[in-house]
């Protein structure tokens, strides 16, 4: 049923709304919270692949007797094939991202909860108006509508830092604030840029229009309007120079929040990716800037996060390195390598998850994040300490984990294209990260507990528990059986290409 | 001198100049000043360019307003009215860039009860790597 | 010929309002600012976000702004 392509973006808008509507009838808003979280996985495996136009305006073209009326300047142009309304597209990548995301999105708003004991409240609201965000930027084929999700997600992300009280929090909302306000103008002026050339801001359209030469695909306005968008989606995705600031979210975030806010990113990372792709990919400097983004990002993100001390910075800085590995798919733009690239997608958004409820569970009980300052937690809980141990081994690509597989594919992605100089950096990132891990990992649960360490009486949050063992589940089949989401995915990516 | 005043006759070539002046302006703010509240107006003005820049984009010279009014033929409207598209978006964007203003401010009043100061340098300039980035996002503009 | 000196009148405000000290004085300029751009949506065939426009620039923001340095100080420190 096509019907339910916009419900994904409205049923989390509305109980956005709705939940604050009863405050202090907890259990109302318990109820409705993990009811709409439920259902957030469950539209996307129900809802049919296809196309839904706002207000039912089709493209002229699928009308014929409304065309017969109007003037032939119009019926014979490209005019008659453009899409007047706002266009959501729902196909196979479309189906596994939104999947993913509402399983994550259930996590987080399931064990804040069952662990906060205001269960309405701000914290809430900006969480289901984040995943209806993203979900709608993932969905949109109109490069405005996803320009207005950005700037809405935006803001939801700087609530979810400030939400926390965490230390210095503000200040990083505000610096997170000011740049964005720098960036996300500066997109809005790159799609003017778009829209003066072409004249449409739908996607498809604007693909059209420079493929069939309608546009001088050359043009300075394109070549400008490319370097626009560009800078707005570094700044939106935490690529350098803004990997410091994008960590320094993550961190001051609650651990449940973070696993969201990281979410958040990668699926506007890749949303806006797959857009920037279909779009600009003609241009002969496209591929390179992309890996030289990508290799700097990987770099700098493993390379920062090994002066960390601070083990959430440590894994956003992780995160981010992580990111550099996506935008190598898209920069190889081959078709192994944007199925590499969007399956490492995929792989991030499981195991960054794992980790941060994972560490989590740590700050929960000791409300220490210093990593000098921990040792011993072994001890407290292993079963809790072992699978975040599997989740790390996934995330620095050990077999047969799902970050090993889609790793491997960048690598015979990289050789198949004849650049064995990006495979050696991206084996190199991925050892460095594996040691940043078990730098971490051995500092909080391993070595000898401090004297000072006190708290670590209280037991870990079953929930935080379960969440984990489920997305380790999701690490250990993806590993095993990759091809339940590559197989969509390489079908998306013959399309792209 | 006549082509001096050519220019200065084309509206929407001098709207285009007045955008860009009002982000240059802005960019100046937003980077190099110190005053929060001031880089927060400089913020504001770079959302009106973008607005006053994708407006005249849509304009038409010696068209009428995008209303289609009984009476009027369709060839005739469709070949003198001004684009609707973009004045559709720019709408939107005037209100998300009117609250994106008033959350920062916000923000800046939490962080003024606690520094009491309105220096940018002293509430968010413990790390040198914030002002590099901020420096790497005014080289990327240019 | 209205529409020029409208765009100098913007283009001047912003210009005096990132260079004044008293940043009250900041917010009406930015007022004044806000109107001249809705002035010019006008010219530009645009009367719809003109409205928008008048309402927002010239009355939302300066007042958000004057409520923010009323919470804050007057004087930039510099």
């Amino acid at each position: 049923m096509n019907e339910f392509i916009p419900l994904m973006v409205i049923i989390p808008i509305a109980c956005a709304l709705l939940l604050n509507l009863f405050h202090k009838k907890d259990k109302t808003v318990i109820l409705m919270g993990i009811i709409v979280a439920i259902v957030l996985p469950i539209i996307p495996l129900i809802a049919n692949y296809g196309l839904h136009y706002f207000g039912g305006h089709a493209p002229l073209i699928t009308n014929s007797t409304l065309l017969s009326t109007l003037p032939s300047t119009i019926q014979n142009s490209a005019l008659a094939l453009f899409h007047p309304a706002v266009t959501y597209s729902y196909g196979a990548l479309q189906k596994i991202f939104i999947f993913i995301l509402g399983i994550i999105a259930f996590f987080a708003i399931f064990n804040s909860l069952s662990q906060n004991k205001k269960v309405s409240g701000p914290l809430m609201f900006l969480m289901f108006m984040g995943t209806a965000a993203v979900t709608a930027i993932l969905l949109s084929d109109d490069i405005f509508h996803m320009y207005i999700f950005f700037e809405i997600s935006a803001l939801t992300q700087t609530g979810i830092i400030l939400t926390s009280k965490t230390e210095n929090n503000y200040e990083t909302a505000l610096k997170y604030m000011i740049l964005g306000s720098i960036g996300g103008p500066l997109l809005l002026l790159g799609i003017g840029f778009v829209l003066g050339a072409v004249g449409s801001v739908n996607i498809t359209d604007i693909v059209y229009a420079i493929s069939h030469n309608l546009v001088d695909p050359l043009s300075p306005t394109l070549l400008f309007a490319f370097g626009l968008i560009f800078f707005g989606w570094l700044y939106t995705s935490g690529l350098p120079p803004f990997h410091t600031i994008k960590s320094g979210v993550y961190s001051k975030a609650l651990p449940n929040a973070s696993v969201l806010l990281q979410a958040f990113t990668v699926i506007i990372f890749i949303a806006i990716g797959i857009a920037i792709f279909r779009i600009f990919s003609y241009l002969p400097f496209f591929k390179t800037l992309i890996v030289v983004f990508s290799l700097i990002a990987m770099v700098l993100g493993v390379t920062m996060a090994i002066m960390q001390t601070d083990f959430r910075r440590m894994i956003a800085f992780l995160a981010v390195g992580e990111l550099g590995y996506i935008g190598l798919g898209f920069g190889l733009a081959t078709k192994l390598s944007i199925t590499a690239g969007l399956f490492q997608a995929v792989n991030e958004l499981v195991i960054t998850a794992l980790l941060f409820i994972g560490f989590g569970t740590i700050l929960y009980l000791t409300k220490i994040s210093d990593t000098r300052k921990l040792g011993g937690m072994i001890q407290h809980n292993s079963i809790v300490a072992i699978m975040v141990l599997i989740g790390g081994f996934a995330m620095a690509g050990v077999p047969p984990l799902n970050g090993f597989q889609s790793k491997l594919m960048i690598i015979q992605a990289s050789l198949q294209s004849g650049f064995p100089e990006i495979s050696i950096i991206a084996i190199l990132v991925s050892i460095v990260t594996f040691m940043v891990f078990m730098k971490a990992y051995h500092s909080i649960y391993l070595k000898p507990k401090p004297n000072d360490l006190v708290g670590a009486d209280k037991l870990v949050p079953r929930s935080s528990i379960a969440a984990i063992a489920i997305l380790l589940i999701i690490c250990i089949v993806l590993g095993l059986f990759p091809h339940l989401v590559t197989d969509n995915i390489s079908q998306f990516a013959m399309g792209l290409i | 001198m006549t082509d001096i005043l050519l220019i200065l006759g084309d509206t929407q070539l001098m709207s285009l100049f007045t955008a860009a002046a009002f982000i240059v302006v802005g960019l100046f703010a937003a980077i190099f000043l110190d005053n929060i509240i001031k880089k927060i107006i400089g913020i504001a003005f770079i959302e009106e360019g973008a607005n006053l820049f994708i407006v005249a984009l849509g304009y038409k010279a010696g068209g009428v307003v995008p209303i289609f009014l009984p009476g009027m033929s369709a060839d005739w409207f469709a070949a003198n009215s001004a684009y609707p598209l973009p004045q559709a978006l720019v709408l939107t964007s005037i209100v998300i860039g009117a609250s994106t203003l008033a959350v920062m401010l916000a923000i800046s009043m939490v962080l003024y009860k606690k520094y009491g100061t309105l220096s940018a340098s002293e509430i968010l300039g413990d790390k040198k790597t914030q002002t590099l980035a901020e420096k790497n996002a005014g080289d990327n503009n240019e | 010929m209205i529409e020029v000196v409208v765009m100098i009148i913007a283009i001047l405000g912003c210009i005096l309002a990132i260079l004044q000290r008293d940043l009250l004085k900041v917010a009406i300029l930015t007022g004044i600012n806000g109107a001249c751009v809705a002035f010019l949506f006008q010219f530009l065939l645009a009367p719809d976000v003109a409205l928008t426009q008048a309402i927002v620039g010239t009355a939302i923001v300066p007042v958000f702004l004057a409520m923010a340095i009323y919470k804050t100080q007057r004087m930039d420190d510099k």
